[in-house]
């Protein structure tokens, strides 16, 4: 289909080192990534017409970070910049719907996270519901053990078919030059190791990662001038549902398939689908309620499993479903992310090259 | 003399009360009272009740129903190792709990003895604490149930009373973080303890940033060490306030004092927030000259020093002090505040 002035790619991208822990500041973070995206682009930051990225204060510890990171797009003169707490993919939607508008045809979306601050499980404690979980001290690996347990009461899947995920996605990421974690690992040793919250064990939890990611949006004909061939955004869409697990069936995810549904899934086959499951298990329930067959490949890249800069991770799964475009000449790719506990949120777009 | 501080830990407190509303707040009443209860939204009775109908927003409603106290566990996971945000101390369950006459489960902690012992589908009972303030850990935890039979009472009306006994709850937010000092933060340290100044200046549009902070925000660019000058601890105020202290946990000042800004001699850099010593507040004024006073060397420390807020000169600068030079015409400088 031939593309028009409406139409918006993925034209350039960068992603920072995956670090335990980094020694920088997420605006340092930020700085050779976003400079580093736009010249994959061929432009320079005068060129940029909007700006929006992804991070949270309560990561970092900093109020106000957020603030201290427009530093990264050299502000001056002034900028169209904007900001969301979420993923960086977030921030990418906010930009497809600000290139919509049609008078700008550029715009850069980040996500960077310093996750390596604070304490996974006291921070996103404080983030549940507070009459009813905060107060029990709701962590999210327990939170995610219930869901998994309940996958597996479902019977839809087996503890050895998650190890063997988790090994796969490991594997993948061995040829991921921005994994934290990969290597070739035997099923059955990772069957034997403990739980650290039944039917949880360590490998089946994300790293914990310092890292950053950018992308270059265009529109229309611009696309064509930056990138010879552009990841063209087709459909995107974001779900949410009720915030507290307990009022969802947790062995699937509605959200993501009315998601895919609003993204165009539907309309044809995906060769690659980047999926954003942070908790190992999560990819079953993903792959299933996308409905994805055995036709597509799912994280090639080594997923969320590989490398989880919490504000970042989602941005690129969407870099990798559009590098499989632009630089290994796949035809249609899926890219998701999730937010929130036990997938509440998740946002599913559908990446297209030309013919 | 002080190091430089490579880590540092802190603590974020917010101690919130939070009011409760018709909803939670009946709820919380009940809990207080050993009762636990849902709302009716359609055919369904979702517990906890929420002010909403999670399914479309639509309003619940206060139609309140009895439910439990038993219940069914529906999925289970062990903590073997609790933390102290946990309400146990030693390894137990979290769990959703279906309560008899809720369509909703609950999520909430089993006690029991081993990991063994639990299994989806078991029957539970709460065991409450004597204390109780209307809050969901007033509800210790669910144990598992004395006999087999359903629960007295589930699904009957729970009327409200009209002035709800449990109104607000007390929620404190309390996280821990460990920072580690950027590399142009440490250059900044170091240079305060020797009891010098120093900046970055970009090589694209020769502005001079005190203290380093790695970065030209204007022309997105790294600085290094390449790029480090001292500057001098010596300056004119272009702006200032006089600050009357009002009462806040932590604030030490009791007397109206003066933050300023302070444009270094030769250079573009200003330093806010900076304090200036030896004159009252009402006579400090933007056009006079001013000069840093160092803390002797021994008494130096960057312990408040941090990534944030450049300029910060940690216990290194006790402040600036008028150096008895005619004040430059304030004009000159009102528009260099920053």
């Amino acid at each position: 289909m031939p593309r028009s002035e409406s139409d918006i790619a993925i034209v350039g991208y960068a992603i920072s080192p995956m670090l335990r822990r980094t020694d920088q500041t997420e605006t340092m973070m930020m700085l050779p990534v976003v400079a580093g995206a736009i010249k994959s682009a061929g432009l320079t930051k005068d060129d940029i017409g909007f700006t929006v990225s992804g991070s949270c204060d309560y990561l970092s510890g900093q109020a106000f970070s957020f603030v201290s990171n427009v530093d990264a797009y050299g502000a001056w003169p002034p900028i169209n910049e904007s900001h969301v707490e979420m993923d960086g993919s977030f921030a990418l939607y906010e930009a497809f719907v600000r290139l919509l508008q049609g008078d700008i045809d550029t715009a850069v979306a980040a996500g960077v996270g310093k996750n390596s601050n604070s304490d996974p499980s006291t921070l996103y404690t404080i983030e549940m519901d507070p009459y009813y979980l905060t107060p029990l001290g709701a962590d999210p690996w327990s939170l995610h053990a219930l869901q998994y347990r309940a996958l597996l009461d479902s019977g839809k899947a087996t503890e050895r078919d998650v190890a063997e995920l988790v090994a796969r996605n490991r594997a993948s990421a061995k040829e991921n030059i921005h994994a934290q974690v990969s290597g070739d690992y035997d099923v059955d040793e990772l069957l034997a190791a403990d739980y650290i919250r039944t039917p949880l064990r360590r490998h089946d939890l994300p790293p914990i990662t310092d890292g950053c990611a950018a992308v270059v949006l265009a529109r229309g004909q611009k696309a064509y001038e930056l990138c010879e061939r552009p990841a063209w955004i087709t459909g995107i869409d974001h779900r949410i549902e009720p915030h507290l697990p307990t009022l969802r069936d947790l062995t699937t995810s509605v959200s993501t398939t009315r998601a895919a549904k609003g993204a165009g899934l539907a309309a044809g086959p995906v060769e690659v689908a980047e999926l954003h499951a942070p908790f190992s298990y999560q990819e079953l329930i993903l792959a299933e309620s996308l409905g994805l067959g055995a036709d597509t490949q799912i994280n090639p890249s080594g997923g969320a499993l590989a490398a989880n800069p919490v504000m970042a991770t989602g941005l690129i799964r969407m870099i990798e479903a559009a590098k499989q475009i632009i630089e290994n000449g796949k035809r249609r790719t899926l890219a998701h992310t999730t937010s929130g506990p036990c997938l509440q949120q998740n946002l599913v777009a559908i990446l297209e090259g030309d013919e | 003399m002080a190091d430089v501080v490579r880590e540092s830990v802190f603590r974020l407190q917010f101690p919130f009360q939070r009011t409760l509303g018709p909803t939670i707040g009946a709820f919380a009443s009940a809990l207080a009272e050993q009762t636990l209860i849902g709302v009716k939204v359609g055919d369904r009775v979702i517990t906890p009740p929420l002010e909403y109908d999670p399914e479309n927003g639509a309003d619940a409603g206060t139609d309140f129903v009895r439910v439990g106290p038993k219940g069914t566990v529906t999925t289970w996971t062990w903590v073997p190792e609790p933390t102290h945000l946990h309400p146990l101390a030693h390894p137990f369950a979290f769990a959703f709990v279906l309560l008899d006459g809720a369509d909703t489960p609950m999520f909430h902690a089993v006690n029991v003895g081993s990991v063994d012992d639990m299994r989806i589908g078991m029957r539970v009972e709460p065991r409450w604490r004597a204390e109780r303030e209307g809050r969901i850990d007033d509800l210790e935890a669910f144990v598992p149930a004395t006999d087999d039979g359903p629960s007295d009472g589930a699904g009957e009306p729970w009327v409200a009373p009209a002035e709800l006994s449990v109104d607000h709850m007390e929620m404190d937010c309390d996280l821990t973080y460990v920072d580690n000092s950027a590399p142009a933060t440490l250059i900044w340290m170091q240079a305060l303890l020797d009891g010098k100044l120093l900046g970055q200046t970009c090589p694209a549009c020769g502005r001079t940033y005190v203290g380093p902070r790695g970065l030209c925000c204007v022309d997105a660019i790294e600085l290094d060490e390449t790029h480090l000058v001292e500057v001098p601890d010596r300056g004119v105020v272009t702006n200032f306030t006089i600050i009357t202290p009002t009462p806040y946990p932590g604030q030490t000042e009791t007397e109206p004092f003066v933050r300023c800004s302070i444009l270094l001699e030769g250079t573009d850099a200003v330093l806010n927030q900076q304090t200036v010593l030896e004159i009252p507040a009402s006579e400090v004024r933007v056009g006079l000259h001013v000069e840093c006073v160092w803390a002797p060397p021994e008494e130096r420390n960057v312990d408040d020093v941090g990534n944030r807020g450049w300029g910060v000169g940690g216990d290194c600068m006790r402040g600036w002090r008028p150096t008895g030079q005619p004040d430059e015409p304030a004009e000159n400088y009102v528009e260099r505040m920053m």
